[in-house]
């Protein structure tokens, strides 16, 4: 790589380098500021965020590039998940200006780590060297422990960090002795000449090589909180500020899964190309049918338990656990229907999972409660917040009319599609559904059934958290009238950088 | 003579390892720590990686050993502090570890690892110096931000609220 090669790279970076620039500006910025003051710290941030949102549209994928000798992708792939998390970090910064575990307290630092954890993501969703996932992956990860952490003088909080740093710790660890048997194998670290390794080598024996790929899923798995990798999320969602749960469960899990699929679609595949229509494993590890295996294991670990939850973080923990083991169903199906059913899921469960975790916020804010059955009555005392938190549990069960279902929908439609192979986890996926139904509309029972009684004053929540919550209602909503999603919105989200 | 002073730097890294994951004496487990660390330094330099090896003993033996030192001799009655290390359900844990200890020991050793020619010995600062501002230098500027919101982490977690 010569200078003017990486000048010309650069080029392609531009929201990554306006995120630099806004994280420097943010730390530089605090230091006017007072404990009283600090909350402006956040407003930048927010500002910024918007512009790397615009300079993100304004990026033109139609032609994709590997860029610092194929370090990063350019792609139409990572540019969709790159919004998702942009607009997820600006919904979670919105509400944190009215979040009141937030309130009081030097702020500063909880932007500034937020805008380095974007970053890593950033670097994640593009990654294509293992060099540069493990360091996106540790990027993310060690933001999310001192943002798990961040209330201090909560000893709940302590708790879910440092639970956070030990389970994250020795998942990387293994993660990492995965990668040297990979790198063991085919001597390099660049994903595409591993698969043009691996699949040039059929001689691997089947066991070392599902040996290297289950130590290297170690790493993905707790990122995605997959069962049996989830065990610190319960703890991690209940002890964290409220705002960076809704965070954690949506943002880094949509950036685990980004590049997880790209790693499983390009590295284990004949072809190498994930761009195909249909995909074939490599001819001696059968990670589809394990990953199977997973993603019936954690959607019904995470319903079932779910089941008995009592408090709302903790049950919309184990949620989404399930949820993450609908996605992996998409993963399993090798199809190009399942890439664009993940993505299109990634998007709405975004969306409705930050809704339900906002309304759970602002009713802990304003009620002072976080157990589901003290909700009781709440859907008439104050409507909007009733009416809000049920169309999120709709979605979440995977209810029509809403977005819910029809990521469900395609979920599904993609694992029918291939053939009868995964027509068991199709039925479990099915099941499942049926069991969450229980739990989330128990919250509504709480709210609507359990006492029927109009109160004289009705609880009125700030225009500001209404605004927020339509913002994201809306799509919900109506966003699938506008026509197919998948041949429409997410149509570049499948390209994917291949050399 | 190369093979017995690898295995002589083998036996003090494994040795005293277990010395700190089986001490009871936070005192002894640290400095045994010392032995753990010179010995993977050691292993760097059998693989000829020298700046490694180098960078081994500076960052660890004389970075984090000190600090976890200057941690302990700053800590008040922390001699006097008992370490819960009592184990339970020892059976099921041994049979787990000896069930994962086959499986990653069988496919590993029955694998035909290609070897590399063997080299003569080539420093590697310039190499790495190169690469790193070239190949390698987005990671290292990425690197670069993680240490940033490292620093600021440490800094949030150490600071008094006032």
């Amino acid at each position: 790589m010569n200078l003017s090669q990486i000048v010309q790279d650069l080029g392609f970076l531009t929201p990554e380098i306006l995120l630099t620039g806004l994280i420097l500006l943010a730390i530089i910025y605090d230091l006017f500021l007072t404990k009283e003051t600090s909350i402006r710290t956040g407003y930048l941030a927010i500002a910024g965020m918007a512009i790397v949102l615009f300079s993100l549209f304004a990026q033109n994928v139609e032609a994709s590039q590997g860029l610092f000798n194929q370090m990063v992708a350019y792609d139409g792939y990572a540019r969709y998940f790159k919004i998702i998390i942009t607009l997820a970090t600006i919904l979670v910064m919105w509400m944190s200006f009215q979040n009141d575990e937030l309130k009081n307290r030097t702020i500063g630092e909880y932007y500034q780590l937020m805008l380095v954890l974007v970053f890593g993501m950033f670097f994640l969703v593009s990654a294509t060297n293992m060099l540069s996932i493990y360091l996106s992956l540790e990027i993310v990860s060690i933001m999310s422990y001192l943002l798990a952490g961040y209330l201090k003088e909560n000893l709940r909080s302590n708790e879910s960090a440092i639970k956070y740093v030990v389970f994250g710790g020795v998942s990387s660890g293994i993660m990492l002795y995965g990668i040297s048997l990979i790198y063991g194998l085919t001597g390099s670290l660049n994903i595409y000449e591993i698969q043009a390794s691996l699949a040039a080598n059929a001689a691997i024996s089947p066991a070392l090589l599902m040996l290297a790929f289950v130590l290297v899923f170690v790493g993905f798995g707790y990122k995605i909180a997959a069962v049996p990798f989830h065990f610190w999320t319960p703890d991690v969602y209940e002890g964290a500020p409220a705002t960076i749960t809704a965070f954690l469960s949506v943002a880094p899990k949509a950036a685990g899964f980004a590049v997880l699929l790209r790693f499983l679609n390009t590295t284990l595949t004949l072809s190498g190309d994930p761009n195909n229509i249909a995909l074939e494993s490599l001819s001696n590890l059968d990670w589809p049918t394990l990953l199977a295996g997973v993603s019936a294991i954690t959607m019904t670990v995470g319903n079932v338990v779910a089941l008995q939850q009592t408090n709302i973080k903790r049950m919309l923990a184990y949620s989404s656990i399930a949820h993450a083991g609908y996605m992996l169903m998409g993963v399993v199906v090798m199809h190009h229907n399942g890439v664009s059913a993940i993505l299109y899921y990634a998007g709405i469960y975004t969306l409705m999972n930050l809704g339900a975790f906002f309304v759970a916020i602002y009713i802990k804010n304003a009620f002072n409660t976080e157990t589901i059955s003290d909700y009781t009555g709440l859907g008439y005392k104050a409507p909007m917040i009733g009416i809000a938190m049920a169309v999120f549990m709709f979605s979440l069960t995977g209810l029509p009319p809403t977005g819910g279902f029809v990521a469900k929908f395609y979920l599904f439609r993609g694992l029918v599609g291939v053939g009868d192979t995964f027509i068991w986890l199709a039925i479990v996926g099915l099941i499942n559904g049926v069991v969450s139904l229980y739990y989330y509309l128990r919250v509504l029972y709480f709210m609507y059934f359990k006492e029927m009684n109009f109160p004289d004053v009705y609880h009125r929540a700030p225009l500001q958290f209404n605004i927020l919550i339509v913002i994201i209602i809306i799509p919900l909503l109506f966003g699938w009238m506008i026509g197919d999603p998948l041949s429409t919105w997410t149509a570049s989200a499948t390209s994917f950088f291949v050399p | 003579m190369a093979d017995l002073i690898f295995w002589l730097f083998w036996g003090l890294t494994v040795a005293s390892a277990s010395i700190v994951a089986f001490s009871k004496n936070l005192i002894y487990a640290v400095f045994s720590l010392l032995g753990t660390f010179i010995g993977v330094a050691a292993m760097y330099i059998f693989l000829n990686a020298d700046f490694v090896a180098v960078t081994q003993i500076v960052i660890y033996v004389g970075g984090i050993l000190v600090l976890l030192i200057f941690g302990i001799m700053l800590t008040n009655r922390i001699t006097q502090t008992v370490i819960s290390e009592s184990s339970f359900q020892k059976m099921f844990g041994l049979t787990v570890v000896f069930a994962v200890l086959i499986m990653v020991l069988i496919p590993v050793l029955g694998h035909t690892w290609t070897n590399g020619e063997p080299m003569a010995f080539q420093e590697t600062i310039h190499q790495i110096g190169t690469l790193l501002f070239t190949d390698y230098i987005l990671l290292f500027e990425v690197a670069s931000i993680l240490l940033l919101g490292a620093l600021i982490g440490a800094a949030t977690l150490a600071r008094k609220e006032r």
